[in-house]
């Protein structure tokens, strides 16, 4: 018996060490980075200042901020919009399709996310696929400037990270209930009705949850900008990479950090709000 | 209708596939920097063989993931099994910085994992990088598995326990056995993110241990490398082979 | 079981780094041909790794994290070698062990930023100025750094991914220094670069050449020899020295403060400074070779071309980046504004 107590006690011990090392003080160490002193031989002079964040949100940098997160936005529309269809057919597909299809979109994982952007500017550059595609079907006469532009880290962002935002709603969409709509319908419940009380509170955690594993990632995959926008797109992404590897302004970098760290809670808490509200009273399942 | 939908799957996987496809296609083109194509050619993958750097490269990724992949699954599951067995004052904590953390964007995840070490005074290397990788994969490891542990019955548990089994003979004899499926999608998961990962990757190691996205970073940077496309190639066959392995292997087991 | 194999891999792994004699390089990219490395390979044993970098800041920001650890050899360009040297990252060379050093042009040594040499020697040396392609009819005209301004460049224009390379344009334009200190002249010099950002269709430090060579860009502004190698892929290619000026520079070997293989990372600069060695790496990559004797063994075409070997009075427009000290901040400000636009 007292063996078990050791081992127990040994598990309980490894578990919190773990985590605290790895889990918090990580993080509380970037937020104590984000509020010190910059200093131009060292990376860091410690103190206590806010000026890091009254920097980002100055101008310049307020501006790449806000311009990457509209493009990361962007991003996250367009993958839910190709993605929600896709999950929805594969929630009503019989079960060998299914697990066919789920085998099919996890696959390209399997390489790395840099050879797969690399991969697509194999197929935008000027004498790439698309082009060809394109000048064949006499649908242009002059190749299409793809290569390096925004709309490139677009579609390099929303290439990468679709998978992300399909298996969540397909996730969600499985676990819901077609009798429940069937009922609501029957008890007279309109189109509409049934998408906004029924539906949509119970797919909405799996939305919420595709949306931040594809808008956070879009807001920090500084290759996918480096490789396909020809360095010009900056990402929040590549202004961390740059503060800390390139300028060496940590506290600059850190304070950006955790600006998106903010931003993932803010996502987080209100997908607990959607899940408990499935959980309570009258979403009762 | 029926038509319409078949057609949409197709054109998602086609937008999924398509690039990959170019890629192994190209692998075997004779020409060196165009996009024409100038006959078929195993050139590559003999100039594949000779590239050693790129070879230890990926071989180097694959030793990352495995080894982070194993660890991450044995601590996930130490963790997952923890937190649903015993109550002990910071479990919920343990659950939400889990949750919190399998969330972290990369990069967030990347910088402060490297301000940790430099603190620590670790140099940056093989063993960091291990480091990095569990961190990233074991909470889906432990929610994985976690959620598995949720799901059965403790009747088995109680049966146990009433036939004298104590905490490590439950653990051994009863819990494993019954969430091997989830831990091996636990392993095979975080073999997945970390041969995957570019970001983490590329702050936490250092010059002596180089991985294949950061070798194929300064490559691609450089225009054009038909080499590249052979390896992926590869790659890409072995991994889904593995793949589709694990699957039969699953199938079976249920 | 699978554990037991796993260890037996890592231990593998492990005693194969530590068994051979490695040198690790970090060096600019496309700057060292592969070859070199497996013959010095080949003649002493020592294996090399070289990981790339491209840019100054990224090199020196990578180092220092390291606590300059980890590289034995490094590649810094004029400015940094001072700046490195001034915080101690890079340990004093040993003479003594480079028996080569007599090839190198005395012109290019005892330079400011290392006047004895003590804790570098040149590498290559280069200058960064404009290659046109001549079939884009308006890429033709292009002759001065002033014609990059031009509106109907939009879309056609590369420019290096470098803070000091891109500002310097427009401080030569207003016929200022590349080195100009004074923050408000610094300002006004960011104020003209939206109107050539404008045309920029990518910032390139690793490869520019590319770009050109695919037509994705008809002007760019690069380093003398990715210039050359692209002007003998495509002759339509031609390389100008801009009347306002442009930016020399010397790339150094140096070592690293706490480097592990001192003892391997001389024998490796004193093969690179073997003339027949350089005579081979500057055919390839076709900048300056700082090796008298090997100039002698290259290419006559690579010798005789003004490209690689510009004539006296092209050289003396040019002129070197030094270390800016605190002005840094004012440029990295501005940098950071063209990047963002």
């Amino acid at each position: 018996m007292r063996r078990d107590g050791l081992f127990r006690r040994l598990v309980i011990a490894a578990t919190v060490v773990w985590m605290a090392v790895f889990g918090v003080v990580p993080n509380l160490l970037v937020l104590g980075a984000s509020v010190s002193h910059p200093s131009p031989t060292t990376f860091l002079s410690p103190g206590f200042t806010l000026g890091n964040y009254a920097l980002l949100l100055d101008g310049i940098h307020a501006q790449i901020l806000f311009s990457s997160l509209k493009l990361s936005a962007a991003v996250t529309a367009i993958c839910f919009g190709l993605a929600y269809p896709f999950a929805a057919l594969l929630a009503r597909a019989g079960r060998r399709t299914r697990h066919v299809l789920l085998v099919l979109v996890v696959i390209p994982f399997w390489t790395n996310s840099l050879v797969r952007t690399y991969a697509m500017t194999v197929l935008l550059n000027t004498s790439g696929l698309v082009n060809r595609v394109l000048f064949a079907l006499g649908l242009i006469d002059a190749p299409l400037t793809l290569l390096y532009t925004t709309g490139a880290v677009v579609a390099g962002l929303v290439y990468t990270l679709l998978p992300f935002m399909i298996l969540p709603l397909y996730a969600a969409l499985d676990r819901f209930d077609p009798r429940l709509e069937e009922a609501a319908r029957d008890l007279g419940a309109g189109r509409f009705q049934v998408l906004w009380y029924i539906k949509l509170p119970l797919v909405l955690p799996g939305i919420i949850t595709g949306c931040m594993l594809v808008f956070l990632p879009g807001l920090g995959m500084f290759y996918v900008a480096d490789v396909l926008g020809g360095a010009k797109t900056m990402l929040v992404g590549n202004f961390i990479r740059d503060q800390f590897l390139v300028t060496r302004q940590w506290p600059l970098g850190a304070a950006a950090s955790t600006l998106l760290t903010m931003i993932m809670i803010v996502l987080l808490l209100i997908y607990w709000w959607s899940q408990r509200r499935i959980h309570e009273g009258k979403l009762d399942v | 209708m029926k038509w319409l939908r078949r057609i949409y799957i197709a054109m998602v996987l086609g937008f999924l596939y398509i690039p990959l496809a170019v890629m192994v296609v190209y692998s075997f083109n004779a020409s060196r920097f165009s996009m024409d194509w100038k006959g078929f050619s195993g050139e590559w993958y003999l100039q594949l063989w000779n590239n050693t750097g790129l070879l230890t490269a990926a071989l180097n990724s694959l030793v990352v993931a495995v080894v982070s992949a194993t660890l991450s699954t044995v601590l996930g599951t130490l963790i997952a099994f923890t937190l649903t067995r015993w109550r002990f004052p910071s479990r919920r904590v343990i659950g939400a910085t889990l949750f919190v953390m399998m969330m972290s964007p990369d990069i967030v995840i990347a910088i402060s994992l490297l301000v940790l070490f430099m603190l620590l005074g670790l140099p940056l290397g093989f063993g960091t990088l291990v480091l990095a990788h569990v961190t990233l994969c074991l909470p889906f490891v432990a929610i994985v598995v976690q959620g598995k542990l949720h799901g059965f019955d403790p009747v088995f548990i109680e049966a146990a326990r009433d036939l004298g089994a104590g905490d490590f003979a439950v653990f051994r004899y009863i819990v494993v056995p019954l969430v091997t499926p989830a831990v091996l999608a636990g392993w095979l998961l975080s073999f997945t993110l970390s041969l995957d990962d570019v970001v983490i990757s590329f702050f936490t190691t250092g010059p002596t241990f180089e991985v294949l996205p950061l070798r194929i970073y300064s490559m691609v940077r450089l225009g054009f490398k038909p080499e590249i496309n052979a390896l992926c190639t590869i790659m890409m066959a072995i991994t889904s082979l593995a793949v589709i392995i694990a699957y039969r292997v699953f199938k079976e087991e249920k | 079981m699978m554990l037991r194999w796993l260890m037996v891999l890592i231990a593998l792994l492990v005693s194969s780094s530590v068994l051979a004699a490695e040198l690790y390089v970090y060096n600019w990219s496309e700057y060292m041909p592969d070859r070199i490395l497996r013959d010095f390979q080949k003649e002493t044993g020592i294996k090399v790794h070289m990981s790339t970098y491209d840019s100054n800041e990224a090199m020196y920001a990578k180092v220092k994290l390291l606590g300059a650890k980890g590289y034995d050899i490094v590649v810094p360009s004029t400015d940094y070698v001072a700046r490195m040297i001034r915080e101690g990252l890079l340990q004093p060379l040993d003479k003594s062990k480079l028996t080569n050093l007599h090839n190198l042009d005395p012109r290019l040594l005892g330079q400011s930023f290392d006047p004895t040499n003590t804790y570098s020697v040149p590498y290559m040396w280069g200058s960064t100025a404009i290659a046109i392609n001549t079939q884009d009819p308006v890429a033709a005209q292009v002759r001065s750094l002033a014609d990059l301004w031009k509106p109907e460049l939009q879309g056609k224009l590369l420019l290096p991914n470098d803070m000091r390379g891109v500002i310097g344009l427009a401080l030569k334009r207003m016929g200022r220094s590349l080195n100009e200190r004074d923050p408000a002249v610094v300002a006004q010099a960011c104020d003209l670069l939206p109107d050539v950002v404008r045309n920029v269709r990518l910032f390139d430090s690793d490869s520019p050449k590319q770009a050109l060579l695919n037509r994705e860009v008809a002007v760019a502004v690069l380093w003398n020899g990715e210039a050359f190698i692209a002007s003998r892929e495509n002759p339509a290619i031609q390389y100008i020295y801009p009347p306002e000026g442009f930016s020399l520079w010397i790339d150094n070997l140096c070592i690293p403060k706490n480097a592990r293989n001192v003892e391997a990372a001389h024998r490796f600069i004193d093969y690179l400074l073997r003339p027949e060695v350089a005579a081979r790496i500057a055919e390839e990559f076709t900048y300056s070779s700082p090796n008298i004797p090997a100039r002698a063994l290259l290419d006559p075409k690579v010798q005789a071309s003004p490209v690689v070997y510009p004539p006296d009075d092209v050289l003396a427009r040019g002129e070197f980046e030094t270390d800016l000290g605190p002005a840094t901040a004012a440029y990295e400000q501005c940098w950071m504004r063209i990047k963002t636009k």
